[in-house]
C-alpha cells in the first residue's frame, strides 16, 4: 500500500505536520504558526506546503488525520455558539445548581462558571420519565414546539434536549428532537440520550449542552477543512483525532464534537503506543512537558489508560478520553517566594512572550527555564538549533532579584530549588496516574517528549525510583507523528443499573443488543473501514450501594448465565486487588455496559534515522559545568544527538542537544542509542524509594 | 473541651546531622531547607488526597460517595495537623485535637503498628457531632510512632431518637446516637469484631455502616504507606524537623496576612434559633486584631440551649479557621501552623462551647450563622473582602420502608442556600457556605434508591438580597412521597432571622418548609421538627434562604439588573 500519510497537530501556538511516504519510508516535517483568525486555512496551507516540500502529489495521499484543539479553545475562550436547552419541567436550573459546592472551598473570589445555556434560554416542558423508564406524564408536544420557536426567536444557534432519566427511556427526548427538527430545518441539536446515555443529570446535561454549543463551531470549521482537502486533489476524506485516541470521519465529529477535547495531546499518547509497539516497550508513563503545561498518561500492556470524565471550563464533560493528567506547570512556570518565605513554582507562566528572562525578550521573572540555563542544563548560548539566543546573565539577574534575598540562600541553591519543586510537581502528576490507580510506577518506562520532557525526565524518574527513561528521536514532534498511528475508534456506553444476577440476563442482553446497533450505525458512517472492525465489550460493576464502578472486560456482546457468574467473580477479585478487601455476600450491580468498535490500521514504516559515523567522542561538541542534585556542578560533555553513532553505549553525566529538545543524563546513568535512534537511559535505583 | 486552643508541646531544637538515604548535597547544610520543606509538604498533601480518593471510591452510603461528606488528614506524632485534604472544612474541627485525646487515654508505648482508633463523641475526642466517625491510625517507622493518619466520614445513621441521628429537636446528646470515645477498632491489624457489632446494632442501617467503615480502614492503609515512604526516604529526624519548620513557615505566612489588617477591636453578633419556634439564642463576638494574631472572644454569648443547635468548641474553631482563611489568605496550607495565629475564648456552657450532655447534632446549620458573625467582624477590618450574611443549607432526613424492596432506608440530605454578596461581586447562587461543603445527591441517583420523586429542583426566584451586588439565590425543591410510612426530620436556620446585608444591602429571603403547597391542606411546617409523617402522594417543599446584598440596590449596574429581570431571578416565587 504505497500511499502518503499525513498527520497534523494544531497546537495553541504552532501547527506541526508530518508526512510519511510509505513507499520510501521517508518522513517530511513542517511547522507553521497556528492562525487563530481562520483556523482551517492554516491547516490547509500546511498540507499544501508539506506536499510541496516533499515533492509528492496530493493524489497519493491515502490517510490524513487532524488533531485539533478547536473544541477545547472554543470552550475555554467562551466562543461557543449561543445555546438553548429544552428540559423537563422543574429542572431548568440543573446546570446552575451543579453539585451545590463552591468552585473553590476557600477562595470565594472564584465565581461559578457561566453555564453553556443561559437561564432565559433554558425552557421547561411537561412530561416525565421515572427512574425505571416508565412514563409518569406524557410529553407535552405543544410546549416543545413553542420552546423551539422561542429559542429560535431568541437567536439560539444550537439546542440541547435534556430530560430526566432519558438514559432509561429516551422516548421523550427522541420525540422532542423530531419535533424540533421538523420545526427548524437544519437546526444544530442533540439529545442527552444520544450524547451520553448515563445517569446523573447534572453531568449528562452539562456534557450535552457543551456538545450542542460546539456543533455550529465545529461544523463550520470542518466544512472548510473538508472542502479544502478535497479541492487540493486529496482523494480520501480526512479524519479527526478524538480524545479516545481513535480517528473518525468529520461526520462523526459533527454529531459529537465534545469527543474531540484532548484531541491534541491524545496524539502524543498514541505516538507513544505506536513507538512502544515498534521497539517493544509496552509499559510506559508518557511525560509530555511543554512551556506552560505537562501531560502524563499511563500505558499498560500497550493500552493507554482511559477516563470517562473531565472538567472543561468548570463543567464536567463525560466522554471517553485517554486518561491524560495535565498540570499547569512547564518550562515557563514562574518561581516566587510566598509570605511565609517558601519557594513556590507556578501556576503563573511567562508564556512565549515575554517568556523566561533568559530569552532576552523583556521577561524579568525567574522561570524553570532560567534555572536550567543557570545550572548549565540548557545551552547558555542558543536553543532551536541556533535560532534563538540565550542570555544566562538575565536568568541569573532574575533569580538574584526575585528569590535570593527572600530565601536567604545563594543563586545556585535557589535555582536548584526551582528544579526540585517543579520536579516534585511532576512527580505528583505521575503519582496520580500510577500509584493512585494502584500501579507501581517503578515497573514502567518514563517516555519523555515535548520541548522540556527530556530535560527533567531523569530527575523525576530518580525521585520516583523509576530506572528506565526513553527519549524518542523527535520528542518535539511526537504528537504529530502519533496521529499517523491512529486507529478508527468509537466508544459507546449504556446505563443499566440492574443486579448482576441470572434474573437480569434478559435486560442485560437487550442493552448489549442496543449497543451493538449503535456501534454498527456508527461504523456504517465510517465507510470503507467496515470489514475489519473489532468489538471490545466491557461492563462497569460495583457493590449495590457503592458509587464508583470497576470496569471489567466482557468476552462478547452476549452474556450467559455462567458468563455472568464469572464476571461477578472477576469483580470480587478486582475489588480485592484495588482496595484490599471484597464483600462476597454483597449483591453486585451492573451499572454500565460499554462497547468499543475499532478498526486497526497498519503501522507506518519506521523512519530511517541519521547516525554519526564516528565514535561517541566525535559527537561531543563542547564541555561545560552542569549541576546535578547529587553531585553539584560537574564538568560534562555536551553531545549533538544526530552525531551519536548507531547502537552506541556510554555513561552520564552528559547533555544531549538536538533542534527540538535537550536531554539531561545524570552521572551514573547508562545510555544506549539504539538502532532506531531511541535513547534508552538506565538510571541507578536512585533517591526514590517510591512506588508506594 | 478546654475553652482555649491546646498548644503544641515544645520541641527539641533542630539538629543538623545529615540524614541517611540521600547523597550529600552541594548546598550548605542549613538548619532546615525551605525547599525541602515544600517538597515534603506536597508529598503529605498528595498522600491525604490519595486517602480521600480511596475513601470515596469504596464507601457505600450515598452521603459519602456521592456527596463527599468525608475528610482526611495527616498528623505529626504530637497530634498537630500537618496536611489536610480539602473536602469539608467543618471536619477540620473533628481533626483538631483528635490525636491528643487518643494519647490522653492510651499510652504511646501501648500503641502497636496496625492499631486503629475509632471515635465520634464530641466531648471525648470524636467529631463535632455523632454521625461523624473518625478513624485514626499510627504510622510506625523504625519501631516508633512518627505520625498519625486519620479520616472522618459522615455516617447516615448512628442510632438515637431520630433516623439520621441529627435533628434540631434532640435535647441531649444521649438522644443523638451511640457515643464512642477513642477505642481500638483494629488491634495490630485485626478487626475488633465485638466492638464493631456493638456499633452496628445501634445503627438503623448497619450494612451501609460496615461498608463505610471498611472504606475508612482502607483509606488509612493507603495513608500509612504514603507517610512511611516519606520518613524512610529522608530519615525520621530530618523529616520531623522539616515538617515542624514547614508549620512555622505557615504560621509566619498567615501572621503576615494578619499584619496587613488595622489593629483594633471589632464586634459582631447574630442569632440562631432557640428551643421553641420564635425563640433566639444570641452569638456575640469581639474580635481583637493583634500583632499577627486574631483573638476571637465570644463572651456575652447566650447560655447553651436544650435543642441540638449548640456548637461544640471544635466546630467553632473549624468555622473560624475557614472564614479567616477565605477572607485573608485562601491559599494558606492547611496545617496547624496557621491555627497558631488564632486564639479562641468562649465561656463554658454557652451555645459556642456547650458542656455534656448538651445536644449538638445540628451544629453545621448553626455554624453557618456563626460563620456570618465571624465574617461580619473580619469584614470591618477588611472592607475590600467584605462578605454579607449568607443563607445556610437546610437539613432533612427521610426514613421509612421502600415498597420496591421492603427495606428500611434513611435518606440524609442537605439543600444549599445562597452565599452573601461581596464588596465587589454578587454572592454565589446555590452553594454551601462557610465551613459546610457537601455536594447534593443527583436526583437520578436519589430516585433509584429511595421511594421519592423530585418534581422541582430550581434556583429560588426572589430569594437573593438586593444590593449593588446581590446575594446568592437559595434553592427550592419539591419531593413527592411514594411510600406509605415515610417520616421526615427537619432542621434549619434563618427561617426566623434573615441574612443581614452590608452597607445598605438588602436581607436575603428566609427559608421555609411547606407541606402540600398549592393544595387545600397546604401548611407551613416548623423550622425544626422530628418524625413528621408524610402520607403517600403528599409533597414536601423546601425553600432555602438566600444570601444578603451589599450596597444600596439603587446603585446596581443597570445591565446586571436587566439580566436578572430577564432571567426572572427577581420574580416572586
Amino acid at each position: 500500500m504505497d500511499t502518503l500519510l499525513i498527520g497534523i497537530d494544531t497546537g495553541g501556538t504552532f501547527t506541526d505536520l508530518v508526512l510519511c511516504d510509505t513507499a520510501s519510508g521517508r518522513y517530511t516535517y513542517h511547522k507553521l504558526p497556528t492562525s487563530t483568525g481562520e483556523p482551517a486555512r492554516a491547516v490547509l496551507d500546511g498540507i499544501a506546503e508539506i506536499l510541496q516540500l516533499a515533492g509528492l502529489p496530493p493524489s497519493r495521499v491515502g490517510f490524513l488525520v487532524l488533531g485539533t484543539t478547536l473544541g477545547t479553545n472554543a470552550v475555554l475562550e467562551g466562543k461557543c455558539a449561543r445555546t438553548g436547552m429544552i428540559t423537563t419541567r422543574g429542572f431548568g436550573d440543573v446546570l446552575e445548581l451543579a453539585r451545590q459546592r463552591r468552585p473553590h472551598t476557600f477562595n470565594l473570589d472564584i465565581a461559578k462558571p457561566a453555564p453553556p445555556a443561559s437561564r432565559e434560554r433554558r425552557i421547561e416542558v411537561g412530561g416525565r420519565i421515572a427512574h425505571d423508564g416508565s412514563e409518569v406524564e406524557p410529553l407535552d408536544e405543544a410546549q416543545v414546539r413553542a420552546a423551539v420557536k422561542s429559542l429560535r426567536e431568541q437567536g439560539a444557534e444550537a439546542i440541547a434536549i435534556c430530560m430526566m432519566h432519558s438514559y432509561a427511556n429516551p422516548a421523550h427526548e427522541r420525540r422532542a428532537a423530531e419535533i424540533a427538527r421538523a420545526a427548524w430545518r437544519g437546526a444544530y441539536l442533540c439529545a442527552s440520550s444520544d450524547v451520553l446515555p448515563e445517569f446523573r443529570e447534572f453531568e449528562r446535561f452539562a456534557t450535552t449542552a457543551i456538545n450542542a454549543s460546539l456543533m455550529p463551531v465545529m461544523d463550520r470549521y470542518l466544512e472548510t477543512f473538508e472542502r479544502g482537502v478535497s479541492d487540493q486533489g486529496i482523494p480520501v476524506p480526512p479524519r479527526v483525532m478524538q480524545s479516545n485516541g481513535g480517528a473518525v470521519t468529520p461526520l462523526a465529529v459533527r454529531r459529537v464534537p465534545v469527543n474531540t477535547f484532548f484531541s491534541g495531546p491524545a496524539g502524543g499518547v498514541v505516538g507513544c503506543t505506536g513507538l512502544g509497539n515498534e521497539i517493544g516497550v509496552r509499559n510506559q508513563i508518557t511525560f509530555d512537558m511543554g512551556g506552560t503545561s505537562t501531560d502524563v498518561c499511563l500505558i499498560r500492556d500497550g493500552q493507554p489508560a482511559k477516563k470517562d470524565q473531565r472538567e472543561m471550563a468548570g463543567y464536567p464533560v463525560r466522554t471517553r478520553t485517554i486518561d491524560l493528567h495535565t498540570i499547569g506547570a512547564g518550562g515557563g512556570s514562574i518561581a516566587w517566594v510566598d509570605g511565609g518565605g517558601l519557594l513556590k513554582v507556578g501556576p503563573m507562566s511567562a508564556g512565549a512572550y515575554p517568556g523566561p528572562a533568559a530569552y532576552g525578550r523583556g521577561g524579568t521573572l525567574p522561570t524553570v527555564t532560567d534555572a536550567n540555563v543557570l545550572l548549565g542544563r540548557l545551552s547558555p548560548r542558543s536553543l532551536l538549533g541556533g535560532r534563538m539566543a540565550m542570555h544566562p546573565d538575565l536568568a541569573r539577574a532574575a533569580i538574584d532579584t526575585a528569590l535570593v534575598p527572600r530565601l536567604g540562600v545563594d543563586t545556585v541553591r535557589a535555582a536548584a530549588g526551582i528544579l526540585e519543586i517543579i520536579n516534585v510537581n511532576m512527580m505528583g502528576a505521575v503519582r496520580v496516574i500510577s500509584i493512585e490507580q494502584g500501579v507501581d510506577a517503578r515497573d514502567f518506562t518514563l517516555v519523555a517528549f515535548g520541548g522540556a520532557g527530556p530535560l527533567h525526565a531523569a530527575d523525576v524518574a530518580l525521585d520516583m525510583g523509576i530506572t528506565r527513561v526513553l527519549v524518542p528521536p523527535r520528542p518535539g514532534l511526537l504528537s504529530a507523528l502519533g496521529l499517523l498511528h491512529a486507529d478508527v475508534r468509537g466508544d459507546f456506553s449504556q446505563t443499566c443499573l440492574i443486579a448482576a444476577t441470572a434474573g437480569s440476563l434478559q435486560t442485560a442482553n437487550a442493552a448489549l443488543g442496543q449497543l451493538r446497533a449503535r456501534g454498527d450505525a456508527w461504523l456504517a458512517g465510517e465507510a470503507h473501514a467496515r470489514a475489519r472492525a473489532e468489538r471490545t465489550w466491557a461492563a462497569d460493576l460495583r457493590y449495590v450501594g457503592q458509587n464508583s464502578e470497576l470496569s471489567l472486560p466482557l468476552p462478547s456482546g452476549r452474556v450467559s448465565r455462567p458468563g455472568l457468574r464469572a464476571l461477578v467473580e472477576a469483580f470480587h477479585a478486582r475489588h480485592r486487588e484495588f482496595y484490599g478487601y471484597d464483600m462476597p455476600g454483597q449483591t453486585v450491580e451492573l451499572v454500565n455496559l460499554r462497547l468499543t468498535v475499532s478498526v486497526n490500521r497498519k503501522a507506518p514504516p519506521a523512519e530511517r534515522r541519521r547516525f554519526g559515523r564516528g565514535s561517541v567522542r566525535d559527537a561531543i561538541v563542547e564541555r561545560r559545568a552542569v549541576w546535578f542534585p547529587d553531585t553539584g556542578y560537574v564538568d560534562t560533555p555536551v553531545m549533538a544527538r544526530d552525531r551519536l553513532p548507531r547502537d552506541a553505549r556510554f555513561s552520564g553525566p552528559a547533555i544531549i542537544e538536538q533542534m527540538d529538545t535537550t536531554t539531561v543524563v545524570p552521572p551514573g546513568t547508562r545510555v544506549h542509542n539504539d538502532r532506531l535512534g531511541y535513547l534508552h537511559l538506565a538510571l541507578p535505583r536512585g533517591r526514590g524509594s517510591s512506588g508506594g | 473541651m478546654p475553652a482555649s486552643r491546646p498548644r503544641a508541646p515544645a520541641r527539641a531544637p533542630a539538629k543538623t546531622r545529615p540524614a541517611r538515604g540521600r547523597a550529600a548535597r552541594p548546598a550548605p547544610s542549613t538548619v532546615v531547607d525551605p525547599i525541602e520543606a515544600e517538597v515534603m509538604a506536597r508529598h503529605l498533601l498528595a498522600t491525604s488526597e490519595e486517602m480521600a480518593a480511596t475513601l470515596m471510591r469504596t464507601a457505600f452510603s450515598p452521603n459519602i460517595k456521592e456527596r463527599g461528606d468525608c475528610s482526611t488528614a495527616i498528623f505529626d506524632r504530637h497530634g498537630e495537623i500537618t496536611a489536610l485534604a480539602h473536602r469539608i472544612p467543618m471536619h477540620l474541627g473533628s481533626m483538631v485535637g483528635a490525636v491528643a485525646e487518643i494519647l490522653q487515654r492510651h499510652r504511646l508505648e501501648d500503641i502497636r503498628p496496625g492499631d486503629m482508633f475509632m471515635a465520634n463523641d464530641p466531648y471525648n475526642g470524636g467529631g463535632t457531632h455523632l454521625p461523624d466517625i473518625n478513624v485514626v491510625a499510627p504510622v510506625f517507622v523504625e519501631d516508633r510512632v512518627v505520625a498519625f493518619v486519620a479520616n472522618i466520614a459522615h455516617h447516615a445513621d448512628v442510632g438515637g431518637m431520630v433516623p439520621g441521628s441529627e435533628a434540631a429537636v434532640c435535647n441531649s446528646i444521649y438522644q443523638e446516637g451511640v457515643r464512642i470515645p477513642p477505642v481500638r477498632i483494629m488491634t495490630a491489624g485485626r478487626l475488633n469484631r465485638d466492638l464493631l457489632d456493638m456499633v452496628l446494632l445501634n445503627s438503623r442501617t448497619p450494612d451501609e455502616r460496615v461498608g463505610d467503615l471498611q472504606a475508612q480502614f482502607a483509606a488509612n492503609v493507603v495513608g500509612t504507606r504514603g507517610v512511611e515512604m516519606l520518613f524512610s526516604r529522608y530519615g525520621v529526624e530530618r523529616t520531623e524537623r522539616t515538617i515542624a519548620s514547614y508549620m512555622d513557615f505557615t504560621e509566619r505566612r498567615f501572621a503576615a496576612a494578619i499584619r496587613k489588617l488595622p489593629r483594633g477591636r471589632f464586634v459582631a453578633e447574630d442569632s440562631i434559633d432557640g428551643d421553641r419556634e420564635g425563640e433566639l439564642a444570641r452569638i456575640r463576638l469581639r474580635l481583637e486584631v493583634g500583632d499577627g494574631t486574631l483573638d476571637f472572644d465570644f463572651s456575652g454569648t447566650d447560655r447553651q440551649i436544650r435543642s441540638s443547635r449548640n456548637i461544640p468548641a471544635r466546630a467553632v474553631l473549624a468555622t473560624i479557621y475557614t472564614v479567616a482563611q477565605s477572607l485573608l489568605d485562601p491559599g494558606i496550607p492547611a496545617n496547624a501552623g496557621f491555627y497558631r495565629t488564632i486564639r479562641f475564648r468562649a465561656p463554658e456552657g454557652t451555645v459556642v462551647n456547650p458542656v455534656a450532655p448538651a445536644a449538638i447534632g445540628c451544629r453545621s446549620v448553626s455554624c453557618a450563622v456563626l460563620g456570618d458573625v465571624v465574617a461580619a467582624a473580619l469584614t470591618q477590618a477588611l472592607p475590600d473582602k467584605a462578605l454579607a450574611g449568607s443563607g445556610p443549607h437546610h437539613l432533612f432526613i427521610f426514613s421509612g420502608t421502600d415498597p420496591r424492596t421492603g427495606a428500611y432506608f434513611v435518606d440524609y440530605e442537605t439543600l444549599a442556600g445562597g452565599m452573601g454578596a461581596r464588596a465587589r461581586r454578587d454572592g454565589m447562587d446555590a452553594v454551601r457556605v462557610h465551613a459546610s461543603g457537601a455536594s447534593n445527591l443527583p436526583i437520578e441517583a436519589l430516585e433509584h434508591v429511595y421511594p421519592l420523586r423530585v418534581e422541582r429542583y430550581a434556583l429560588r426566584n426572589g430569594s437573593a438580597g438586593a444590593g449593588r451586588y446581590r446575594g446568592g439565590m437559595g434553592v427550592v425543591r419539591d419531593y413527592r412521597i411514594l411510600a406509605d410510612d415515610i417520616v421526615v426530620s427537619l432542621s434549619s436556620e434563618r427561617q426566623h432571622v434573615a441574612a443581614r446585608g452590608l452597607e445598605g444591602g438588602g436581607e436575603g429571603a428566609r427559608g421555609l418548609f411547606v407541606y402540600n403547597p398549592g393544595q387545600p391542606d397546604e401548611r407551613q411546617l416548623p423550622s425544626a421538627a422530628a418524625d413528621v409523617p408524610l402520607p403517600r402522594g403528599s409533597v414536601l417543599r423546601i425553600c432555602t434562604p438566600g444570601g444578603a446584598g451589599y450596597g444600596p440596590a439603587a446603585e446596581r449596574d443597570p445591565a446586571a439588573l436587566a439580566l436578572d429581570r430577564r432571567e426572572a431571578r427577581l420574580d416572586a416565587d
